[in-house]
């Protein structure tokens, strides 16, 4: 449950651990000073509502890092004769009264270091930047919470063993760094999205994707990319409450009811898409969220312009030439052409074992199969897609489609 | 040149950090005496490979990746001790380095006398 205080501190989190980190170089420190912070506010605004939370958020943590910081120095001291720390209270309670530093950028730079491994990044920057639990990172994805905890805390442990600077990058590195910066949210997202998104645990996950993308938008409105995944961000969640029927069953993107679709977030994602464009620097993700606003207009004009959309993805594979892109590009050609050039488009992905082991795939197969009337071939493919344990509200509409095709397959059996 | 491969796992847990220390003092006193018979030039200990990254060139491109060089077909070909703030400038060096298709620099921090 977030409390209107819940929701206060949470947003003013990214800010204040961003600056407490850039000020002590500590993740550690910064998070647990943080957290000391939020749990003092919650019994202490309950007698009195602060008039700034963020200010007063600032104030209590940046008091609590000092005092942990001198008294590790006192421990040190005692073993290594170190010098005193550097700033008295006194100092930092001055500090503290001037406006908290933005430094939230440098802080998604470091949890997304390219020196960091994939996966690592993505559960780091949602556990530092978002404040998510280590349990629901554990969730999300889809490991047990020691592996997790191991994950980010070893992490940390390079980035201060291994001295990644806490720094914006060069002009000359911006690109790639920037690019890690984007895969990772990526990469977050598309577990917010795909495994946990049918479950209740989805809803605050998914949130705080809105929200990093919005801050990263916000700090670099000239980077048409990153204005762009903000976008695709926005249009991926407005579709969120369409997503499930009455009976828990998961509901394809072109079987959903546009008028449960938020209005709010379409309206928004156009705002970035259009803003991006303008800068005229097109990008991958420009075009995934042009994608995604095709799909949309349908709330307007009632239908899915699959010419479009077919046009976007073989420029999306121009530049991005992967298997997911390959597989929605055959689906799409499939609505245009016919389920035979849709399949045609599939078959050479088959050979790859990282494409079997994946559902869309297979339910992708499945469905063109059914468009061509092959109900052996779309039941197998169903088979294959319900053998890789799907989450429980897409199993509900794989065995749906399997009944539907076992039907179609009687039907057609006594024609012959 | 001599180089050290040990199994990290040797100087974990607390019997591991008895056994460090033992070690590190042979090493001192192995040091001490090389430096007075005049033969010893330089040395160091490295901190643990999850400390390590390592630079891959390979078709026209450079990519990072977090972990120590895994040994395949590549051998060890020299070294460079370089003394730099951060990461991002030693990485900045290891990409100059030059290597054959497909050579990896791994960059790995020194131990510090702090610990």
């Amino acid at each position: 449950m977030r409390t209107a205080d819940g929701g206060r501190i949470a947003a003013a989190r990214p800010r204040i651990v961003a600056a407490l980190a850039a000020r002590f170089r500590d993740l550690d420190l910064a998070e647990d000073a943080f957290s000391d912070a939020a749990a003092a506010a919650l019994v202490a605004w309950r007698q009195q509502p602060a008039r700034d939370p963020a200010a007063w958020l600032w104030r209590a943590a940046m008091r609590r890092a000092i005092d942990a910081r001198r008294k590790a120095a006192v421990r040190d001291r005692a073993q290594h004769d170190l010098p005193q720390p550097e700033a008295t209270p006194e100092e930092i309670l001055i500090a503290a009264r001037e406006p908290i530093p933005d430094e939230r950028l440098r802080l998604i730079f470091v949890c997304c270091h390219p020196a960091l491994a994939p996966e690592s990044r993505a559960a780091l920057t949602l556990k530092v930047v978002c404040g998510l639990s280590t349990e629901r990172l554990a969730r999300a994805f889809l490991v047990g919470a020691p592996a997790m905890l191991q994950r980010i805390t070893r992490a940390k442990r390079k980035i201060q063993a291994a001295g990644v600077p806490f720094a914006i990058p060069e002009p000359s590195d911006w690109p790639e760094r920037l690019d890690a910066v984007l895969s990772t949210l990526e990469v977050a997202y598309a577990q917010a999205f795909e495994d946990a998104a049918l479950t209740d645990d989805a809803a605050p996950f998914a949130a705080e994707m809105l929200r990093l993308s919005g801050v990263l938008a916000e700090i670099l409105p000239q980077e048409p990319e990153v204005l762009a995944l903000a976008a695709l961000v926005r249009f991926a969640e407005a579709r969120r409450p369409a997503r499930l029927d009455g009976c828990g069953v998961m509901v394809p993107l072109e079987d959903q009811d546009p008028a449960l679709w938020r209005r709010d977030l379409i309206a928004d994602g156009a705002v970035l898409l259009e803003r991006a464009a303008e800068l005229g620097r097109p990008g991958p993700r420009q075009v995934q969220a042009a994608i995604h606003a095709a799909h949309l207009s349908r709330a307007e004009t009632g239908a899915t312009p699959w010419i479009e959309i077919t046009k976007l993805y073989d420029a999306l594979l121009a530049v991005r030439a992967d298997v997911v892109v390959q597989v929605n590009r055959a689906v799409s050609r499939g609505k245009v052409f016919g389920p035979g050039e849709g399949l045609s488009a599939l078959a050479g992905l088959a050979d790859e074992p990282r494409v079997r082991a994946w559902r869309p795939y297979h339910a992708a197969r499945a469905q063109l199969c059914a468009d061509a009337d092959h109900y052996e071939a779309a039941i197998q493919a169903l088979q294959a897609a319900l053998r890789l344990s799907p989450p429980p509200a897409e199993r509900r509409f794989l065995e749906q489609r399997m009944s539907e095709a076992t039907k179609a397959l009687g039907r057609s059996r006594p024609a012959r | 040149m001599l180089l050290i491969y040990e199994p990290e796992s040797a100087y974990q847990g607390e019997a591991g950090e008895r056994r460090l220390t033992e070690i590190v003092a042979k090493h001192m006193a192995l040091a001490e005496e090389l430096i007075a018979a005049g033969v010893q030039t330089g040395g160091a200990g490295l901190q643990g490979v999850d400390t390590a990254t390592t630079v891959v060139t390979q078709g026209g491109r450079q990519t990072l990746h977090d972990g120590p060089f895994a040994e395949t077909h590549e051998q060890l070909g020299g070294y460079y001790m370089i003394e730099v703030d951060d990461l991002d400038q030693a990485l900045a060096i290891a990409r100059r380095v030059p290597v054959a298709e497909g050579g990896k620099v791994e960059v790995r921090p020194l131990m510090r006398e702090d610990g």
